[in-house]
């Protein structure tokens, strides 16, 4: 009895980190995501907006499902964040990319966007290199702006003042863009179990 | 192809820009205002600080966004 316990206490104590499968429910939600933009290309290319406009909020929806699903499970990952904020990047820079093709939305500051969005991607790399570890680029600022980025797509499905919220878009994340690009190319890099640290995965 | 009225929708659009935009801002607010008194060097006090300012900022655009959108600006 006393080396049974004795085994479990050492077992706790030498117990090794929490290791996070990639293929969990959570990243199942963030995956489902992509289902929603052919659903979103159908109704734009026919000109029904209110279709569109459900579609991208089921998009914007599941964005927030996934954390609640990560945190049900108890299947936080680094990779699980890094794999959220690439499907933003790629479900709200396809929507945005679709809306200017359709005439929907202005060329000049999706393009900004854009390319602000596609500098800050990049960085993230280097940060992760920086860091020597699958790390995700924890920023309060940015996980708001990502939140009007699917706003913007909504803007221009509505239609709802689509060159008013574009144009104020573009100076509020440039000053977001170039605060993170500070702290990521210039600040020290946290260490692990810092923010920006959450787990271990496979 | 609709879902709903063109007022409904109207309505809806409204809601959820306007009425979620100054919830947020609200909340960005109300989180600001616990860090007063925090550590200004740390990076995460600091971070959180801007994020929170940002926050207030596009909250404040979706609510001018809507009012504009209903005629009232």
């Amino acid at each position: 009895m006393a080396t049974a316990a004795a085994g479990v206490a050492e077992a706790a104590t030498v117990a090794p980190p929490r290791v996070v499968s990639r293929w969990n429910p959570a990243n199942a939600v963030t995956a489902s995501r992509y289902l929603t933009l052919p659903f979103l290309w159908w109704a734009v290319d026919h000109g029904y907006h209110q279709y569109a406009t459900l579609f991208i909020i089921i998009c914007g929806l599941l964005d927030k499902l996934d954390g609640l699903v990560a945190k049900i499970f108890n299947c936080r990952s680094a990779f699980g964040e890094l794999f959220d904020a690439i499907t933003d990047g790629i479900c709200y820079g396809f929507g945005l990319i679709l809306v200017a093709a359709y005439g929907w939305a202005p060329v000049v500051p999706v393009v900004c966007v854009l390319a602000m969005g596609l500098a800050n991607t990049g960085l993230r790399f280097v940060y992760i290199k920086r860091a020597g570890r699958t790390v995700n680029f924890k920023s309060y600022a940015m996980e708001r702006i990502v939140g009007f980025t699917g706003y913007l797509i909504g803007f221009a499905t509505g239609p709802m003042e689509v060159t008013f919220f574009y144009w104020a878009f573009v100076p509020v994340m440039l000053v977001i863009v170039l605060h993170d690009t500070k702290r990521m190319l210039v600040d020290p890099v946290p260490g692990a179990g810092a923010a920006g640290v959450t787990g271990v995965n496979r | 192809m609709t879902l709903v009225s063109d007022g409904t929708f109207r309505l809806l659009l409204s809601v959820i820009t306007g009425g979620v935009g100054g919830l947020w801002a609200i909340h960005d607010v109300v989180f600001i205002a616990r860090l007063r008194g925090a550590d200004r060097r740390d990076p995460l006090v600091a971070d959180q600080r801007f994020g929170y300012v940002m926050g207030i900022v596009i909250g404040m655009i979706g609510v001018v966004g809507t009012l504009r959108f209903n005629g009232v600006l």
